[in-house]
C-alpha cells in the first residue's frame, strides 16, 4: 500500500493527487447522468455501487 | 468491428472547435467536445471489450485498472479545466454513442446551466485534518507498584485520552468551520483509513472547499493561520482541484 502513502503537504500542490483523494472525487462526487442511456444493464448507479463496495472492501481489509 | 461506446468526462462551457485536439484520453483515446443549446460535453470513443457491463465489473475490482482509469479521466477533467468552466461527470458515465450522451444533456437542460453558473471561476481545495501522534504516556517509576494504583493510573491515562479525542475533535470542527466561511461551500468526505492513508495519525477531517479563483491565496493564509492556532491539529492542503465535490446536479 505504500504507493499510496500521502505526499508531504510542503509538496501537495506540485505533487499528483494521491489515488486515495482522487477515487473520494471520482465515485463520491461528481454531476451523475444515471438512466437509460447507460449502456450496463443497470446504469451508472450499479457501477457506482460497484466501485463503492470495492473501496469498502479495501478499506475493511486494510483495517484489520 | 469492436463495439464502442461513448465515455463521458464533464460537462463544459463550449470551447473553440479543437481545444482539445492534442489530449488523450482513456486507453489513449483522442478526445473530443461535443455541443448542444450551449451546453458542451467533453468524451472520447471507448471499447465496449473494457467498458461492457461484464468487462467493467471485472475490470473494477483490478486495482491498477482503476487507478489507470482514474488518472486517465482526472488528467482530461484538469486539461479541460484549464481552459473553460468545467463540471466534472462521476466517473465510469458511458452512453451508447454521442447522439445518446447529447439526449442526455439536453434532458438535463438548465440543471447543467445552473451547474456551470456555480462553477464560474471557481476552484476546490482539499484540507484534511490529522490529530499529532501524542507521546508515549511516561513509563512508570521502577519499582513495585500496587495493583489498585497501576489500575487507577490506567483509567487517567485512559481518561486523559478520551479527552484529548474529544478536544481534536472539536478543533477539526472549528477548521471545517472557519474554512466555510472563508469559501463559497464546503463538502466533507469521509474521513480516509489510514492504511489507505500510509499515515500512522488518525485522520479527523477530509473536507473539500470551493474558492474563487482569486482568493486563493487568502483561502491558503486561512489554513496557515488554522494550523497555527490549533497545534494538536495537522493540516494537510491539497489541490487545485477541478470542482469534483461541487458538481453536483442537486447542489445541497
Amino acid at each position: 500500500m505504500t504507493e499510496l502513502a500521502e505526499r508531504p503537504a510542503a509538496a501537495a500542490e506540485s505533487a499528483p493527487a494521491s489515488l486515495v483523494d482522487l477515487l473520494d472525487r471520482l465515485l463520491g462526487t461528481g454531476v451523475v447522468l444515471a438512466g437509460d442511456v447507460t449502456i450496463s444493464l443497470a446504469g451508472v448507479d450499479l457501477v457506482q455501487v460497484r466501485l463503492q463496495a470495492l473501496i469498502s472492501t479495501v478499506r475493511e481489509e486494510s483495517a484489520r | 468491428m469492436t463495439a464502442q461506446a461513448t465515455y463521458l468526462y464533464a460537462v463544459i462551457r463550449p470551447l473553440p472547435r479543437g481545444a482539445l485536439d492534442d489530449l488523450t484520453g482513456i486507453s489513449g483515446a483522442r478526445v473530443r467536445t461535443v455541443e448542444r443549446d450551449g451546453i458542451g460535453c467533453v468524451v472520447s470513443t471507448v471499447s465496449l471489450t473494457e467498458f461492457g457491463e461484464r468487462e467493467l465489473a471485472a475490470n473494477l475490482n483490478e486495482l491498477t485498472w482503476l487507478e489507470r482509469v482514474a488518472r486517465e479521466h482526472d488528467a482530461v477533467v484538469r486539461a479541460a479545466a484549464q481552459l473553460t468552466t468545467t463540471a466534472p461527470l462521476r466517473m465510469a458515465t458511458v452512453c451508447r454513442d454521442d447522439a445518446a450522451a447529447l439526449a442526455k444533456l439536453a434532458e438535463l437542460g438548465d440543471r447543467t446551466r445552473a451547474v456551470l453558473q456555480r462553477l464560474d471561476g471557481r476552484i476546490e481545495w482539499g484540507v484534511k485534518a490529522f490529530a499529532v501522534t501524542r507521546p508515549a504516556p511516561v513509563p512508570a517509576a521502577a519499582g513495585a507498584v500496587s495493583g489498585a494504583d497501576y489500575l487507577r493510573r490506567r483509567k487517567q491515562e485512559s481518561t486523559e485520552r478520551q479527552q484529548a479525542d474529544a478536544a481534536a475533535a472539536e478543533q477539526a470542527a472549528a477548521v471545517y468551520a472557519a474554512l466555510a466561511d472563508e469559501s463559497v461551500a464546503g463538502c466533507r468526505h469521509r474521513a480516509q483509513d489510514r492504511q489507505l492513508t500510509g499515515v500512522e495519525e488518525p485522520m479527523l477531517l477530509n473536507a473539500a472547499f470551493l474558492v474563487e479563483h482569486s482568493s486563493a491565496q487568502r483561502f491558503a493564509n486561512a489554513v496557515d493561520e488554522l494550523a497555527a492556532r490549533y497545534p494538536a491539529l495537522r493540516l494537510e492542503r491539497t489541490g487545485p482541484w477541478p470542482p469534483y465535490s461541487f458538481a453536483s446536479l442537486d447542489p445541497s
